[in-house]
């Protein structure tokens, strides 16, 4: 069981729902992985093992299989949606990935091929109220995201 | 979204299974972005389904028993190895058939086998204002930025666009959303910059910056189309830039008012030399040493191109245990036989290499592994390609140089840049 980010005192978690735009529906509930530059599919993770590979990213050696992913926005070449839909033919795809720009159209073909939720512009700064390993829910279909405490 | 009576019956299956499951994902696609209506496109550049990405040459045997068939024009990108070389260059025999077995779909369903990354070098040239579905991010930016036809950063589903003729209304599909959004002065003297490698270097600052917004550059003099080529390839790697504007030389910008449409940019900034040599220490791993393998052509050569390598490789002999590969297309690398120049860069020890580029080939550490080769599969490689030295370093796993065109074949006949 996690741990940090509990009071001692508290006897219920909380729920923190934040409003997205929905992109591209289905429901998950995962571990967050939060990045604070933009992410290339192409170049910045391994489509084998879903490691993050880039040298110069601070996450290096994280894997993204099963994360729900948040980040700026998607950057890097149009193969970005090949990658995806190259780590879905192995299960290693990211449970959901939610940007906080609006989401990029190469990005969202790529989703709607591998099945993974996907949402952007949150209405609340994300980086302000989450960290890495919080466990949220996600629903794409109705634009939400909910942080389980 | 709105259909018309035709749309709707392409989506019902009226026009055969492959149509139907294109209207299907295009629909949903559209709806995804609240996209109004369908535009009518009429031009596709599709990825070639890659050997090297598990699952793809298969998802294409799969749409191809629905009998697809095209309704524009549609040219196709890079495969994960040269279709006549690949036996000479290592390519593991298992790879080459698996990738060999998308030709004959691609052929069955109209789409050509150019398998480039610069389509438009082979006369593909939509007309201005046109509505396109492109895939290549490098193209997509030409095709948007230098010819000013229409396309967003296509993907997975420029397939279906080949088959429908159709794609949603949306993004760079709105004149409105095409507005130059962050203007950068450059102020940089004419000699530093002025190859293909400063370009690139520009792109990888001004992209890192803009993302996916729209950038103006203003104080650029360039009209070689190499220099712009470069350029929007690197835009598009540090960001995710799809169209720029230069006034005075791009389609949609006679002015710098034109390029910003009348508006005011949301951000100004200043772009000095120093800001050059900081984008080449994002790429570039090491400032001199020894390499094994020097990249030319990423994105690929045109003719001349060619011609420049082979004047400069004349007499000249790539050093024994380094690769140097020219990439371009097959018909390019046709003409370029019969002027002699492929010649000049095979008696130098150099490979004039089509379909594919390091990056996309069976050198990417992931592949590598699958097929036990060795990791990294080469040490270091010298380029003059900013896109190609940013993948290159994590998805090869090798150290890279960043150089100029003369640098680099330098590089290739010592073994090594600098002392």
């Amino acid at each position: 069981m996690r741990e940090s980010g509990l009071q001692a005192d508290s006897s219920r978690s909380k729920r923190i729902i934040i409003k997205c735009r929905g992109l591209v529906k289905g429901q998950i509930t995962g571990s967050a992985l939060l990045m604070n530059k933009a992410f290339s599919f192409m170049g910045d993770v391994d489509m084998d093992t879903s490691e993050i590979i880039a040298r110069d990213h601070e996450q290096k050696g994280e894997t993204i299989a099963g994360k729900i992913l948040i980040y700026p926005e998607t950057k890097g070449s149009s193969g970005g949606c090949v990658v995806l839909n190259a780590l879905y033919q192995q299960g290693k795809q990211p449970g959901a990935i939610v940007n906080l720009k609006m989401a990029d159209y190469n990005l969202v073909e790529g989703a709607i091929s591998a099945k993974i939720p996907l949402l952007c512009l949150p209405e609340r700064d994300l980086g302000e109220i989450m960290k890495n390993g919080d466990i949220v829910s996600v629903d794409g279909g109705k634009g939400i995201i909910e942080i389980i405490r | 979204m709105h259909l018309t009576p035709e749309e709707q019956k392409m989506l019902d299956g009226e026009y055969g299974p492959a149509k139907a499951e294109a209207m299907d994902h295009i629909t949903q696609f559209g709806d995804a972005f609240e996209a109004e209506r369908l535009l009518d496109i009429v031009y596709v550049h599709y990825p070639a389904e890659m050997g090297i990405y598990r699952g793809s040459v298969e998802s294409l045997l799969e749409f191809s028993e629905k009998s697809p068939k095209v309704e524009v024009p549609t040219t196709t990108s890079t495969l994960c190895m040269d279709i006549d070389q690949w036996k000479e260059m290592g390519v593991p025999e298992e790879l080459a058939e698996l990738q060999m077995e998308v030709i004959e779909p691609h052929r069955e369903m109209g789409a050509l086998g150019t398998y480039t990354c610069t389509p438009y070098l082979l006369g593909f040239i939509p007309p201005k204002n046109s509505y396109v579905a492109t895939v290549e991010s490098s193209a997509v930016i030409y095709y948007n930025s230098m010819l000013g036809a229409w396309s967003n950063r296509g993907g997975l589903f420029t397939k279906y666009s080949a088959v429908t003729g159709k794609y949603p209304e949306m993004g760079y599909m709105l004149r409105e959303n095409r507005k130059g959004t962050h203007l950068f002065n450059i102020d940089i003297e004419k000699e530093k910059l002025e190859n293909f490698t400063d370009y690139n270097l520009l792109g990888i600052h001004i992209g890192e910056i803009v993302g996916s917004e729209v950038p103006v550059m203003h104080g650029i003099s360039t009209h070689k189309q190499e220099n712009l080529i470069g350029m929007g390839a690197t835009l598009a790697t540090s960001g995710s830039v799809s169209l720029y504007h230069i006034p005075g030389i791009t389609a949609e910008a006679r002015t710098l008012s034109e390029a910003l449409q009348g508006d005011v940019p949301q951000e100004i900034y200043w772009v000095s030399p120093d800001d050059l040599d900081t984008a080449r220490e994002k790429v570039s791993t090491m400032d001199g040493g020894e390499v094994d393998f020097v990249l030319l052509g990423c994105p690929h050569y045109d003719l001349d191109q060619l011609r420049e390598v082979a004047e400069m490789l004349t007499g000249k002999k790539v050093k024994k245990g380094v690769e140097l590969w020219v990439c371009t297309n097959r018909m390019t690398k046709r003409a370029a036989e019969w002027q002699g120049y492929v010649q000049i860069i095979e008696s130098a020890g150099g490979r004039v290499v089509c379909d594919s580029c390091p990056v996309e080939s069976h050198m990417r550490n992931s592949t590598c592994k699958q097929y036990g080769l060795p990791v990294p599969y080469i040490e270091a490689m010298a380029t003059e390609s900013g896109k190609m030295a940013r993948y290159v370093k994590d998805l090869i796993g090798c150290e890279t140089l960043l150089v100029d065109r003369k640098k680099c074949i330098e590089a290739a006949i010592k073994g090594k840049w600098g002392d």
